[in-house]
């Protein structure tokens, strides 16, 4: 998925938060839905199509949430679909938290920082008592689909790929290159090419959901460093190879609950987050991760669509 | 001059490696001739961003730090505008953010691997993960290429 998700923060704050800035005086359309919080091991995933937004006055709507910083990261972008693709991802960030404040805080208000390896986080105003439920929050795109997942109380990562997308280098040359012996070993089991892709692209959604809930950056937990593992009893799992022996790998599997689905029958979708319940004993299987998701026009028309065709769970 | 270009050099990628907090620099050259470090500018541009890409960017203009070849430079470009299909009327140069350009993160570790055989390196993720810029990708590869050879 892309990279532009985190390239635009503001320099560090001061220790001391900053109160929201007074909102500009243009009225903003009052038509927020608020959301009912995720429960725990729970994901709410919120889902925009850049192809299907083209109505101008919408866009402009969208492009005033963005913050200074942000808007100018827009305007560095040289093609106007990425810059497109900048407005809509930090308008339905901004919107979707809003929703989960049960409307009382405005898109445009919130700040964001960042984690000591740069992954950016919600700067909650000291006064607000949602700060007491910490929201976490993760986007990914592809140029034809963003997405916006949340969770409460866990870390979260989430990637999404489209189906049909080719890679240029060849299958198990990148898995060879990127991944573990064993994925290599399982892709080249597959004997038809595209089915072959799929499965690659299924792993590389997987992996980075997880290397983006870790927060650490693409080196904290490089792919070469664990394996995931589709068919479990116990669902999707992670297990560390033999050479990640090195401080600072010590992801425990345990720890990370996954999700694969696809979307629209066009997209995978990978969600990872962090078990905060820790309440599994040996025997216990953890319960599966519980995902609802929405697609949305901001402001305009939000549509449940898990539970239906458009969302298939495939591990 | 071979062996001042190889101290020169040697005294850059120590520099790189300061920066990337690996290792300590104890003495800098040891040699009779002195290359000296006055006036460094170090601009440190921090965009930090999404864990899988590559944002994090270090300007670094040292008197005396040669930047990469027009060459190689136009090899990396060649390899960007392939792997992200660019347009023709875009152009790609050394300034390019490989973000700009729309480049996810699986194109750019397809680009990385492209780099490798193009010029039969090997780019650990950390280095991987400083790379903005065509420049910069230009400028490593160089750095890793002199390693190779020294």
């Amino acid at each position: 998925a892309a990279a532009a998700d985190f390239t635009l923060l503001d320099s560090p704050l001061p220790a001391r938060r900053r109160r929201p800035q007074p909102l500009p005086d243009a009225p903003l359309p009052r038509i927020c839905t608020a959301g009912e919080l995720p429960a725990l091991r729970e994901v709410h995933v919120w889902y925009l199509c850049p192809d299907e937004l083209n109505n101008q006055s919408q866009l402009n709507m969208y492009e005033e949430l963005l913050s200074p910083s942000e808007r100018e990261y827009a305007d560095s972008m040289k093609a106007t679909m990425l810059r497109k693709d900048v407005v809509l991802s930090r308008a339905l960030l901004r919107t979707t938290l809003s929703r989960y404040t049960g409307c009382k805080i405005d898109p445009r208000s919130f700040e964001f920082k960042k984690n000591k390896f740069g992954k950016p986080e919600v700067l909650w105003p000291l006064d607000d008592s949602t700060a007491e439920q910490p929201l976490h929050f993760n986007i990914s795109h592809t140029t034809s689909l963003i997405a916006c997942g949340i969770a409460i109380n866990a870390h979260i990562g989430i990637d999404v790929e489209e189906k049909k997308r080719n890679t240029t280098k060849n299958i198990l040359s990148l898995a060879r290159r990127y991944f573990t012996p064993s994925e290599v070993d399982s892709l080249a089991e597959i004997s038809d090419s595209d089915a072959q892709r799929k499965e690659f692209l299924k792993l590389w959604t997987l992996k980075e959901a997880y290397v983006k809930a870790l927060g650490m950056g693409f080196s904290g937990a490089p792919f070469s460093t664990f394996s995931i593992m589709l068919e479990t009893s116990k669902g999707i799992r992670i297990s560390k190879t033999s050479n990640a022996s090195r401080p600072g790998y010590d992801h425990l599997s345990e720890n990370w609950l996954f999700t694969l689905a696809e979307l629209n029958s066009s997209h995978y979708m990978s969600v990872c987050i962090e078990d905060s319940s820790r309440s599994q004993g040996p025997e216990d299987s953890p319960a599966p991760v519980g995902l609802k998701v929405w697609k949305t026009v901001p402001f305009v028309e939000d549509t449940l669509v898990s539970g239906t065709e458009a969302v298939k769970l495939i591990a | 001059f071979g062996n001042f270009a190889k101290r020169v050099s040697r005294s850059s990628i120590m520099l790189w490696r300061q920066f990337l907090g690996s290792l300590q620099v104890a003495n800098v050259i040891s040699s009779r001739s002195s290359v000296s470090f006055r006036s460094q500018k170090m601009s440190f541009v921090s965009i930090r961003s999404r864990p899988s890409s590559l944002r994090f960017k270090i300007c670094c203009s040292a008197t005396g730090e040669a930047q990469a070849k027009k060459e190689t430079v136009d090899k990396v470009c060649m390899i960007v505008k392939k792997q992200l299909a660019v347009p023709d009327g875009t152009p790609v140069t050394a300034e390019s953010k490989f973000s700009e350009l729309g480049a996810d993160s699986l194109d750019t570790v397809e680009i990385v691997m492209g780099l490798e055989e193009e010029f039969n390196i090997t780019v650990d993720e950390t280095s991987a993960q400083d790379i903005a810029t065509v420049q910069d990708a230009a400028d490593l590869i160089e750095k890793l290429v002199t390693e190779k050879t020294a």
